[in-house]
Order: C-alpha cells, then structure tokens, then sequence
C-alpha cells in the first residue's frame, strides 16, 4: 500500500483473487482487505466446478484442492425417475473450497497483491462523489485506505453493495438457506457422479445434494428458498437422511465430520454494479446460477474481467462508471442471455407441481442427455409434445432453449 | 431511547451457539439491524424493527423474536 494508486479489492475468496491476478497481469498494484482472519472457512458450498464451464479458461484450479474428478450429474425427479447428465469423461471436479480458495489467494499475493487480513469496511470515502477509498476497523482501530478504483468481491452478504446503493436488502425469497454436512463411511453408487433430489415436500423450491469426496466422503446438503417451507433447511437435510430411500440406501453408516450453512442470491444479477469509483463481483454481484446455486466460475470469469477493466481506467486515469461500465457490458455478452433464461426456468419451476416433473423425468430418463443422439432428442421433445399437458411441454420448451435437453 | 426502540415490542436475538454465520438474516434485514464478525454476529437493537424477516432464513433457527 506505497500509494493510492492502486485498485483494492474487498474480499478474498475466489471472486476477488480472481481480480486481483487480473488487474496484476495488466500491471495495476492491487491490495485485497478480507474481514476474516483466515479464507475459505467456514466453507459455505457444494464444492462443485466445471472442467470446461465459466472460470477454467481464467485459472487454473489449483492441484492440491481438487479432491475427486466428476462425470455429470444425476437428477432425482420427486418420484426417485433419475435423469442422467454425465460424460464418459471427467467434466468437472470435487474440490476443497478451504484449499482453493486459500490458494488462489496464496496466488494473487505472490503476483505481487498487498493482503491485509482481519479488516472490516466499515464505510466508503468519497471525492466529488465518487469512491476513492475504505475506512476499515483493524485490530480495534480505524483505518482510511486510499484506492483509485474499490472492488466489492465481498460475498452475498456484501457491505460495499450497501455503502454504494448498488443493492438494498434482499427479499427473502432472493436466497437459498442453506445447510449441510460433510459425511464419511459413505457407500455413495455412483462416485464420480453428483446426485441432486427435487421434491416440494422434501426440499421446497431447491434441491437436496450429494457430491462425492472421493474415499467414501461426501458432501450433503440442502439449498431452500427463503420462507419457503415450513421448517428450517437443517431440519429438511436431517429428515432426509433419516427417513429417504436415497439416503437410506447410501448413508446409513455415515457419520458428520462437519457442519456447514449458507446463504446464496438466486434472484440473478445486480440490475447494476458499477458506480463512480466502484464495482461488484461474485456473489456480492449477484452472479451465482439461479437454479443451481453454483457460482465459482461466474465469479472467476466475471472477476477477471473486472481485475482488466479497472486496471485499464485506473491506468488512463479514468474511473468513472461510464468507462467502468465496459465490465457490466463484457460480462452480460457472456452470461446475460444465461443468467435471464436460467431465472425464467427457475421461476417456472417454482409453479411446477412434482407430478409435472415426474412425468418429464419419465419420458427423458434412458441415457445420458448430454451423450443423447439428436435423433432421440427429437422423439423426446416429440413425446413431450404428445401428453398435451400444457405445463410439460413450456418446461421442455425452456430447458431446450437451455441446451438442457 | 431510539424511535425503533419505542415502537418495537419485539427484537431479533441470536443464539451463538447455534448459529453459523452464513449471513442469511443480515442480507434480508430491511433495516440493516445485523452487523457480521468473523465468530459473531450482533443485532443492532435501536434499528431491529422486530420484523421477524430474519428468522423466515436461518437454516438452523438461530435467530428469533425475544421481548424487548
């Protein structure tokens, strides 16, 4: 921190080191100040990444957090039809958020990134409007740190969308609560495949998970919508492991090693993240797939071209949100078109009845979707076209236009 | 007194030995009540309206709605 020259990143899990080594790579001098002492704990995730979805171009993930190579995934409809997603390759990996995200930060600190742990945002400063730094408390005291450009990577929970007015409070409905285990002694059918289960009643507007560790570990948990449902997302999981056929069959000799919660924005991108001096990445931009929760590549794309962008005004002594606004428009010609239809699909599934979704797992079940021959994908949607029901075939309409089916 | 504090009868609490700190109930607080530590998280009470919004997203019921 030798000058106020520089870009500073608030938060140091993936989306900020990911823009840190970015605005690095374009030369900028870059600090990231993180709130907690250490990264990546508690973890909050399913730990799931794509090989060659958003984010695996930017980084390469590091070695040592990977902990098992993934194939697909399996879908349980709520009448247990299974639905299969799965290459005959590895197309994604298991990882251990708590080694990955400490190592990407490990990265951006050896590019040559300032770290300052253990330091809260307690306010923006302002210059003719425009942000031109932090105050922070660390250890006990108050602190101004001067930036050029200040990026909030700062989670779901994020104080520089507050402090900027890019977001208000979110509705309930907006997240997922979320809670889970990491298990061993688990007898898991199918280890390179990750297994999620649908059901009203046994995960209102969310999903039930179980992804492999590999040596018999797995994580398990459970992502519900906000006020939805009648008891807490922890009294859900612990039902279903209990009492579900699934479960039964898988993890009955289990045991819990850890505890997790979470929360998690499903409600889709900020309408803005940019302002004078100032944007959002990550979570705290609200880039996590609406549907699937998952948010890690979002995040690393979307914060590599922040890290590019802010470097790229900071260097031409223009911050601006009009200049800035190039990331907002960089990163919605990538992902907007996805974000939009997932959230359509997401909200017509919110009106699906489990019967709906039984029925459409019956007519796709068979092979992997993703390895389907055209010609069987036609006769499905063709199937689909002949119950006449009304709601199924919008449903097979959106996951088509999805590339789902 | 603060005018939340008279017109309130209610306030969020949390139970620190449940709660995980995922920050569900600060993200849907309308009032930006809830302030987050690293170990802890601290309801604000002269600007916890008693809302109760909170409590409809803790995945372990680690907040609730005590007397004020």
């Amino acid at each position: 921190m030798s000058n106020d020259d520089h870009i500073l990143i608030v938060g140091g899990g993936p989306a900020g080191s990911a823009t840190a080594l970015a605005a690095r790579h374009e030369g900028a001098e870059v600090t990231i100040v993180d709130r907690k002492t250490h990264v990546g704990i508690p973890v909050q995730c399913g730990e799931a990444i794509g090989k060659t979805g958003p984010g695996i171009a930017e980084i390469e993930i590091p070695e040592e957090s990977i902990r098992v190579p993934i194939r697909g995934f399996r879908v349980y409809s709520p009448a247990l039809i299974s639905v299969d997603f799965a290459e005959k390759e590895p197309s994604g990996y298991i990882i251990d958020r708590r080694v990955f995200d400490k190592e990407l930060l490990a990265r951006a600190a050896e590019s040559g990134s300032d770290v300052l742990l253990g330091a809260k945002v307690i306010d923006l400063t302002r210059k003719n409007g425009s942000v031109d730094g932090v105050v922070v408390r660390h250890n006990g005291a108050r602190k101004t740190i001067k930036a050029k450009v200040v990026i909030g990577a700062d989670g779901v929970n994020s104080e520089i969308a507050r402090l900027t007015g890019l977001r208000r409070s979110f509705k309930p409905a907006d997240i997922d609560s979320c809670y889970g285990y990491e298990m061993v002694n688990c007898d898991l059918e199918f280890p390179d495949l990750m297994e999620f289960l649908l059901g009203s009643e046994l995960c209102p507007r969310g999903y039930i998970w179980i992804f492999p560790k590999g040596e018999g570990r797995a994580n398990v948990g459970i992502g519900i919508g906000g006020g939805f449902g009648t008891h807490t997302a922890q009294q859900y999981l612990d039902h279903f492991i209990k009492h579900h056929e699934i479960a039964k069959r898988q993890l009955a000799k289990a045991k819990i090693v850890e505890c997790r919660v979470g929360a998690l924005p499903v409600c889709g991108p900020n309408e803005q993240n940019v302002v004078d001096g100032a944007l959002l990445v990550g979570d705290a931009a609200g880039h996590v797939h609406p549907i699937t929760g998952g948010g890690m590549g979002y995040a690393i794309v979307c914060g590599s071209i922040a890290g590019q962008v802010a470097a790229k005004c900071v260097s031409k002594g223009d911050v601006s949100a009009d200049r800035l606004q190039e990331y907002e428009t960089k990163w919605r010609k990538r992902y907007g078109d996805e974000f939009a239809q997932s959230l359509k699909l997401r909200d017509l599934l919110i009106e699906t009845e489990d019967q709906t979704l039984d029925k459409l797992a019956k007519i796709v079940t068979g092979d992997s979707v993703v390895k389907m021959a055209s010609a069987r994908k036609v006769k499905i949607f063709a199937k689909a076209m002949a119950t006449r029901d009304r709601k199924l075939i919008t449903l097979m309409k959106e996951l088509r236009k999805l590339k789902m089916v | 007194m603060t005018p939340t504090e008279k017109t309130s009868k209610k306030l969020a609490k949390v139970n620190g030995e449940i709660c995980g700190i995922c920050q569900a109930c600060a993200t849907v607080c309308p009032t930006n009540a809830i302030d987050v530590f690293e170990h802890y998280i601290v309801v604000l009470p002269d600007r916890c309206t008693g809302c109760g919004t909170c409590t409809k997203v803790c995945p372990v019921e680690a907040i609730t709605l005590v007397k004020r």
